[in-house]
């Protein structure tokens, strides 16, 4: 387990090193002006550009500078951000957990609520039920995100006034305790709902297709002629079994999440690693760019890995393999 | 029976008690009614405000014109004046100042007994060491700098600056937006440009730094040693980084903050939004109007042909911009000065009559140029803008109107530094539309658009446009004393006019939005554009805290 744990870590490190590259070599390509960035939209005098140039060694040639940044990222320096004037690190640490709390309590809605109305369609005896959740669940998964974000602010905050309309908590408060935690999830609400449906829907749709393959299964028609009950058959059979393709997509899907869930994080001004890489692009702050997409690359390693002990916990077949 | 006694006694006491509690409840509340109601001014409470961004790379208005650091200058930073919102100058820092006969010397008096917000004393030191240190550094002084002779200091409340040549544009420069006051003994012997400082700064506004909670605010607290004391009332002042407009004005709706400043395109639903009562808006007086122009790049054919430029400009129906992309919150522009500069803009030039919207006359002037129809064309361009509201809305109006004439207009909506890049590096467009501020003077915001610039800076004249009589003008214009620049500037117009390397579409006007619980919003607001509230005079009553 631990050698499988040890191989699979030593892959990220030839990943990462082609995501620097290939990253260092788009920036490059990529017209920009960070230091025009920071003075906006007047010409920047002469010597505050050589000013910037100098400290932040922005002319130096693009060799020096990849290289550089590999010895720097052996060494655990991930460079420094000189649009938040601070290290590209520190600010990821920062950022990742607002984005790891919304991804995982939108998951956490989504994989039940997708597993529900999976199996409800997959195990339906009715066509009409059937075709009511597929056609449901493709044209609220068709919906963007974004979309879904503005129509619930719109309803839930600007409407019914019950949710605030963006950002991760109020600007001032005094709350503590459990008013503290309930004025937190009253700004969690928005987001994770739209992620959740979103995400919510596309699980159902993957569990409704494998709910239906795994009925049609042999040992399903044993089950039953064994006597067992429709609903022992999906809690013993049908849910395990279905569950295997809908860990690989779900956690892939977890996986890019956490390395910045962009619309979403724009729509509702929460402040992760989403909303911080889109500015870091805009304001053409490279370093921390890369650092958001390395630490993105990670985080698909990382849930890739966890899929597969998944798999290996839910099919035994795959742990005798191993 | 004693202890029943004693009981009832204790019970006639505890309701006693009880009612002179709620009773005092009562005239606490009704006191506190009245101290909110008696228009006398109250400390405490806390106003949010909003920055249009979440990374703000430096707060420092010496070295960045970018709009949310100048949002939030105005609570932490001040300056020698500022304007009021009839656009006349009002002493801050600087009580009083003179101007020697030749126009080459300027002497401010300095404000005594002043501090920083740090607590340590503000002096004409101070002044001298801003300008010596930043001046460098400040996109509005590049034109002053090289006509500096000497700064000096003479005593603690005296500053004297001379300069090589005379400037009329001089007192414009040092109004705390353009020349916010930088203290000495945190940046003496430092790098300015990256100093930490310029994240958590030090200043003489009435609040003072606080937090800065990453991507989400900045907090600035009252600051004890404002000269303007008892001012400030409110406690903080807390910016909420909301980088989407639509957000910032549902964030206002909502209750969830007290103040930003609308898009043009969003006055209307905020004055919907208003009808309510809660939320007031604010037109801020625009004696530095933000233009809407278009640049042709003359280094090209046919744009090099003058004839094309005005023909282009004939067939723009600038009043169908002003209704349908500015929803009637802007005005035609009138001439390269803008006529919101009084004292400076010619009434007897105007874009209206002399290039009105006239289709039939643009064609003429297009076969005359060599440019007739043919099969329904006539040539195709490249207009290039930056992918953000108006200007999106602006360029398919501009695209519809001159694809009437028999152009094929091709758009290119960018990334605003890939815009930059490919107008003002490469050159490669033909036309390219953009806002610029006026600001105060024409030296600060109307030269850049036509003075020579051979070095390609960004938001400087892109047209390729290098007319030594032009920039001839403009120079003795910035120089000759104020009762004679008026005619300089007639000239300035009159050669744009007839060259039109740029040409002026609108004057949008300039609006905030803040809620209604906040008392004193009038004095709060008396003052014009590009100044924004320092939250100085407003204060919140006791019961709406």
């Amino acid at each position: 387990m631990l050698r499988f744990v040890g191989r699979r870590a030593l892959y990220a490190v030839p990943l990462i090193l082609v995501v620097i590259i290939l990253m260092f070599s788009m920036l490059h390509l990529i017209p920009g002006d960070p230091v025009q960035a920071l003075v906006g939209d007047y010409p920047v005098p002469p010597a505050y550009r050589q000013a910037i140039e100098e400290k932040y060694r922005l002319n130096d040639p693009f060799l020096v500078q990849v290289s550089n940044y590999l010895i720097n990222v052996a060494k655990g320096d991930f460079g420094f951000s000189y649009q938040n004037q601070r290290a590209v690190l520190d600010l990821i640490l920062e950022r990742a957990p607002r984005t790891i709390l919304l991804a995982s309590v939108s998951f956490a809605l989504a994989i039940p609520l997708g597993m529900a109305i999976g199996v409800a369609a997959g195990t339906t005896r009715s066509a009409g039920t059937d075709k009511f959740w597929t056609t449901t669940t493709l044209i609220v998964y068709a919906v963007p995100t974004f979309w879904l974000g503005q129509l619930l602010v719109m309803f839930f905050a600007l409407h019914l006034g019950w949710l605030p309309t963006q950002g991760i908590g109020p600007m001032v408060s005094r709350a503590q305790g459990f008013a503290w935690l309930l004025e937190k999830l009253r700004y969690l609400a928005l987001p994770v709902l739209a992620f959740g449906i979103h995400e919510g829907m596309r699980v159902a749709r993957i569990m409704r297709a494998s709910v239906i393959d795994t009925i049609s299964q042999g040992y399903i028609i044993t089950a039953r002629a064994k006597g067992l009950t429709r609903g022992q058959i999906i809690r013993r059979h049908v849910l395990r079994n279905s569950s295997l393709p809908l860990v690989t997509i779900a956690g892939y899907a977890f996986g890019s999440a956490l390395g910045g869930a962009v619309f979403l994080e724009t729509v509702f001004t929460w402040p992760g690693l989403g909303l911080l890489l889109v500015d870091s692009i805009r304001l053409r702050d490279n370093m921390m760019v890369i650092g958001v997409v390395i630490f993105s690359a990670l985080a698909v390693v990382a849930m890739n890995l966890i899929v597969d002990l998944l798999y290996a916990a839910l099919d035994p077949r795959i742990r005798t393999v191993r | 029976m004693a202890y029943t006694n004693k009981l009832n006694h204790a019970r006639t006491t505890l309701k006693t008690s009880a009612l002179s509690l709620l009773a005092g409840t009562i005239s606490l509340c009704a006191i506190s009614a009245a101290l909110a109601d008696d228009g006398t001014p109250v400390k405490g409470g806390t106003v949010i405000a909003t920055l249009n961004a979440t990374t703000i790379p430096n707060l420092n208005t010496q070295m960045t014109s970018a709009v949310p650091p100048l949002h939030a200058a105005d609570v932490w930073a001040d300056g020698l004046m500022t304007y009021d919102s009839g656009g006349n100058r009002l002493p801050r820092l600087a009580t009083r100042w003179e101007i020697s006969d030749d126009g080459k010397t300027y002497t401010f008096h300095i404000r005594e007994g002043v501090k920083w917000s740090d607590g340590k004393p503000f002096s004409a030191v101070d002044v001298a060491f801003t300008l010596e240190a930043f001046g460098k550094f400040n996109t509005y002084l590049t034109k002053l700098i090289p006509l500096i002779e000497k700064v000096s200091a003479p005593d603690e409340k005296t500053f004297v600056l001379q300069l090589k040549q005379p400037l009329t544009a001089t007192l414009d420069l040092f109004d705390k937006e353009v020349f916010p006051l930088m203290p000495k003994h945190i940046y003496e012997g430092k790098d300015v440009a990256t100093h930490p400082a310029n994240l958590a700064p030090v200043g003489l506004g009435p609040f003072k730094f606080d937090k800065w909670v990453s991507g989400q605010s900045i907090t600035f607290v009252r600051n004890p040693y404002y000269w303007e004391a008892p001012k400030p009332y409110l406690d903080s002042v807390v910016f909420a980084l909301i980088p989407n407009a639509q957000q910032r004005l549902n964030a206002l709706i909502n209750g969830e903050v007290n103040w930003f400043r609308p898009e043009v395109v969003q006055v209307p639903a905020t004055q919907q939004a208003a009808k309510k009562g809660t939320i007031r808006v604010v037109q801020i007086m625009t004696n530095a109007p933000e233009t809407a122009v278009i640049d042709f790049n003359l280094r090209r054919a046919p744009m090099n042909n003058v004839k094309v430029r005005q023909a282009l400009f004939h067939a723009i129906d600038r009043q169908r911009i002003v209704r349908d992309v500015y929803q009637g919150l802007a005005e035609t522009a009138k001439s390269a000065i803008p006529t919101q500069f009084k004292n400076l803009h010619d009434t007897s030039i105007n874009y209206d009559t002399m290039y009105g919207y006239d289709i039939k006359r643009a064609g003429t002037l297009l076969d005359e140029a060599g440019y007739p129809l043919k099969d329904g064309k006539r040539f195709q361009i490249e207009l290039a803008l930056p992918a953000v509201a108006p200007y999106d809305a602006l360029a398919q109006v501009v695209q519809a109107q001159w694809t009437a004439l028999g152009i094929d207009v091709k758009l290119s909506a960018l990334d605003q530094q890939i815009w930059i890049n490919k107008v003002y590096t490469q050159h490669d467009f033909d036309a390219s539309i953009i806002a610029l501020t006026g600001r105060s003077n024409p030296v600060l915001g109307v030269d850049r658009s036509f003075v020579c610039n051979q070095s390609s800076v960004p938001y400087a004249n892109p047209t390729g446009y290098c007319n030594p009589e032009f920039d001839k003008v403009a120079s003795l214009a910035s120089a000759v004393p104020l009762d004679q620049q008026k005619a300089h500037y007639k000239t300035y117009a009159e050669i744009i006019a007839r060259d039109l390397n740029q040409i002026a579409l609108t004057n949008a006007q300039a609006f905030e939005a803040v809620t209604t619980n906040f008392k004193n919003l009038d004095a709060q607001f008396n003052f014009s554009f590009n100044t924004h509230p320092n939250w100085a005079e407003a204060w919140l009553p006791k019961d709406k805290q």
